[in-house]
């Protein structure tokens, strides 16, 4: 889990800023739906923030899991991420992944998970609480 | 992609009928009045017939938000409830946080405007382009969080977003709130009642649709800067950053204007278990944001011991502190977080709520109610135990709670003997938490606010109590509410949250950017000038003028007794000072109605035909 993001939770307040970032960032509009960060919050129990995202874990079963290897690895950035022409929307790696890390876009169209926009995610710019980090 | 901040698109629901229709949104008054309350109120006017009963099924309620609200625009994941207000009679604004107005916005709508009254109890159920008026037969007599929690089981919707009502708004009580996200409450005026008028249980939203603006990549490149620079930077926010607006009890107290035990001090006693430190140290559990907040104002709270051991809100507040706190002698935080947990569940706006309890604890002590009317409670200014129970009494219309349920002034008119002289209100709106015994631009601003008594129209306290003014001078003070009746009138239409201190320059950058539309300051106060006196001409049609701005008279006849404000009350002719002078600035004539050069210097000349008194 050593390239994507990390995330201190005792300082989230559930603004969704992040998400309303990466969606722009992501689709050329604001819709929390499409981001690739999902923002839960728990309340009134157990009173708590969670954040679903890509951790860009070791053992990435969703790579292994797609059946036409539309994950593929970004060398540079040693991360993960989801080719969407190649992607057929099968969901195999929604169900294969153990964070709830990647969900199918709202149209139903293709797998989406977090790509650290290229190396500057802006999420980790945009919170205003500091709880996302590189 | 690019957009203009807007949907384009109303929808209109017909609740006798079971017709919904969408139409395109009125572009020229989107123009004009941007959204919100401006947007509201135009066509509440243009639509809502003058003299009709807020109750009945010809009243309009309508849900609104703006151009800037689900875009990155900080502190703006709001809505508004415009309609005729069934506490007041005037037009009614009452706003909500949390994350029911961007949800409602990405569904494709900049607005809901509802009519008629359904058969049976309904929810509207607004997924995307597909809306339903659904059966609400499940979700009868549930509090708002499980009907929140029904929804979202019933529609499989686990991001839906609701907004509802509880068991006081069921019953019809005039200080009935909608509650959304458990905790965000459009609480004032009786949009609760409204709601339960209708029989409407609940509206609830789920969109996918996002918003889209001129030029995205410019926008959140400033949005991300104003973020820093505007919001967090920003030596305003300070205090709200780090304790919300409960850091005002400590101040109110100490400026002597802290309503304490039904008004008759300005100085609670005990006020170190209500203040910010209380709450911090006694109950915080966390800081919590609405949508596209960088403040966090929120204080998720939980009570960890004694009676009240999990008892859970959000707040409380400071208006909350103050109205259901110290003017109710409650000496202990805990207990004013079950209220509040209460009023939430029940759906009471807890500023009235606060009001009507204290009058009881008042009128209970002066023997003029007793345990026969309340149901057996020692009804005393402190005692927890009874103040915990009467949430429930009021929204559930048990015993005395069936009075106090429509609001202070109807309360005090049935129960009679002496108690009129004692209810603090203007228009039927119970005050807010600041004295203006303390601050009397306050009462300026209770009295002229186009809602009933509210402190979110003008606030010059800022400037005069907790700043370095004369709270006392009946100078300047109609200025103040001039100016800032025409600011929040800008705010609240594009809707900001109050708690950004986001000035006219910021505000036309953001609009600019948003939608392409070049703006200024002066455009923005001009816009801002036109809408009040929108409200106004609302409010005079329905028969409102100068004998209904009032001040209660205890401000004159009650001097307070101690601290910063000892021996100080309001002179009646120095309120009327100030009230002349202030329809003077507005350019109104003395009764306080706009005139017909008034309107038309305001752009507001195409009205003027449809205001029976100019005729």
């Amino acid at each position: 889990m050593s390239e994507g993001l990390k995330a201190d939770l005792s300082k989230c307040t559930g603004c969704q800023l992040c998400a309303v970032v990466c969606s722009a960032t992501h689709t050329g509009k604001f819709n929390p739906s499409e981001a690739r960060i999902e923002v839960q919050d728990l309340f009134p129990e157990p009173g708590e923030y969670k954040l679903n995202y890509c951790k860009q874990c070791d053992e990435h079963p969703c790579v292994e899991s797609c059946p036409v290897e539309a994950i593929k690895l970004n060398e540079g950035l040693g991360i993960y991420y989801v080719d969407k022409d190649l992607c057929t929307a099968c969901g195999a790696c929604v169900e294969a992944c153990p964070y709830n890390g990647c969900w199918l876009d709202p149209s139903g169209s293709y797998s989406i998970k977090c790509d650290l926009c290229g190396g500057a995610p802006q999420c980790v710019e945009t919170c205003p609480k500091g709880v996302l980090k590189r | 992609m690019a957009g203009d901040g807007y949907q384009g698109k109303v929808l209109r629901v017909d609740l006798t009928n079971e017709k919904i229709t969408t139409e395109p949104l009125n572009k020229e008054w989107a123009k004009q009045y941007i959204g919100g309350k401006g947007l509201g109120a135009r066509y509440l006017f243009e639509e809502l017939k003058p003299g009709t009963d807020p109750m009945s099924p010809e009243n309009i309620l309508s849900i609104w938000t703006g151009p800037l609200v689900g875009t990155m625009t900080p502190l703006t994941g709001r809505y508004v409830i415009v309609s005729k207000s069934p506490l007041t009679g005037t037009f009614l604004d009452s706003y909500a946080g949390g994350y029911f107005g961007s949800e409602l916005k990405y569904t494709g709508v900049d607005g809901v405007i509802i009519k008629g009254k359904a058969k049976k109890w309904s929810y509207l159920w607004i997924k995307d382009g597909k809306v339903e008026i659904r059966d609400a037969k499940n979700l009868m007599g549930k509090d708002t969080f499980k009907t929140e929690e029904l929804i979202r089981k019933e529609t499989g919707e686990k991001w839906a977003r609701v907004a509802s009502i509880g068991q006081a708004g069921e019953k019809l009580g005039l200080i009935s709130s909608v509650t959304s996200d458990l905790t965000r409450n459009a609480g004032r005026g009786g949009t609760g009642a409204l709601f339960g008028s209708k029989n409407l249980k609940a509206v609830a939203a789920r969109g996918t649709l996002g918003v889209e603006v001129k030029d995205i990549d410019s926008f959140t490149k400033m949005a991300k800067e104003m973020i820093i620079k505007d919001v967090i930077e920003n030596p305003d926010h300070s205090g709200m950053i780090t304790d919300g607006t409960p850091i005002l009890v400590q101040m109110s107290h100490d400026a002597g204007l802290l309503p304490t035990n039904d008004w008759h001090s300005g100085m609670f006693g005990s006020v170190d278990g209500i203040n910010s430190e209380a709450l911090k140290s006694r109950v915080l559990v966390r800081k919590k944001a609405c949508f596209d907040c960088a403040i966090a104002c929120g204080s998720s709270a939980k009570v960890k011991q004694g009676v009240f051991k999990g008892a859970w809100t959000e707040g409380p507040e400071y208006e909350t502190l103050g109205m259901c706190g110290s003017n109710c002698g409650i000496k202990n935080i805990e207990a004013i977080v079950k209220f509040v947990e209460d009023c939430d569940r029940l759906g009471l706006d807890s500023i009235s709520a606060g009001n009507v309890v204290g009058l009881a604890m008042d009128l209970y002590e002066k023997g003029i109610l007793t345990k026969k009317d309340t149901g057996g409670l020692d009804l005393k200014f402190g005692n927890e135990e009874a103040y915990a129970k009467m949430p429930a009494m009021i929204a559930n219309r048990q015993h005395i709670g069936d009075t106090l349920a429509d609001g202070g002034k109807r309360a005090a008119k049935k129960i009679g003997k002496g108690a009129e002289k004692l209810v603090m209100e203007v228009k039927g709106m119970e005050y807010p938490a600041y004295d203006p015994r303390g601050t009397i631009g306050m009462a300026l601003a209770y009295a002229t606010s186009d809602r009933g008594a509210c402190h979110l129209r003008a606030w010059p306290v800022a400037g005069d109590a907790y700043g370095s003014g004369d709270p006392w001078s009946p100078e300047g003070k109609a200025a103040l509410c001039v100016e800032d009746q025409t600011r929040t009138s800008v705010k609240w239409s594009f809707i900001f949250c109050d708690f950004y201190s986001v000035n006219f320059p910021n505000m036309a950058k953001y609009y600019t950017a948003v939608t392409g539309v070049s703006s200024s300051e002066e455009h923005l106060r001009q816009v801002g000038r036109k809408i009040w006196n929108l409200t106004r001409a609302f409010n005079v049609r329905e028969g409102f003028s100068r004998k209904d701005d009032t001040m209660p008279e205890r401000l004159e006849k009650e001097p307070l007794p101690e601290g910063k404000t000892k021996g100080k009350n309001l002179p009646k002719a120095d309120f009327e000072k100030m009230l002349s002078e202030y329809y003077k600035l507005w350019n109104w004539d003395d009764q306080g109605r706009p005139t017909k050069k008034s309107l038309q210097e305001a752009g507001l000349g195409d009205i003027v035909n449809k205001l029976p008194y100019l005729k």
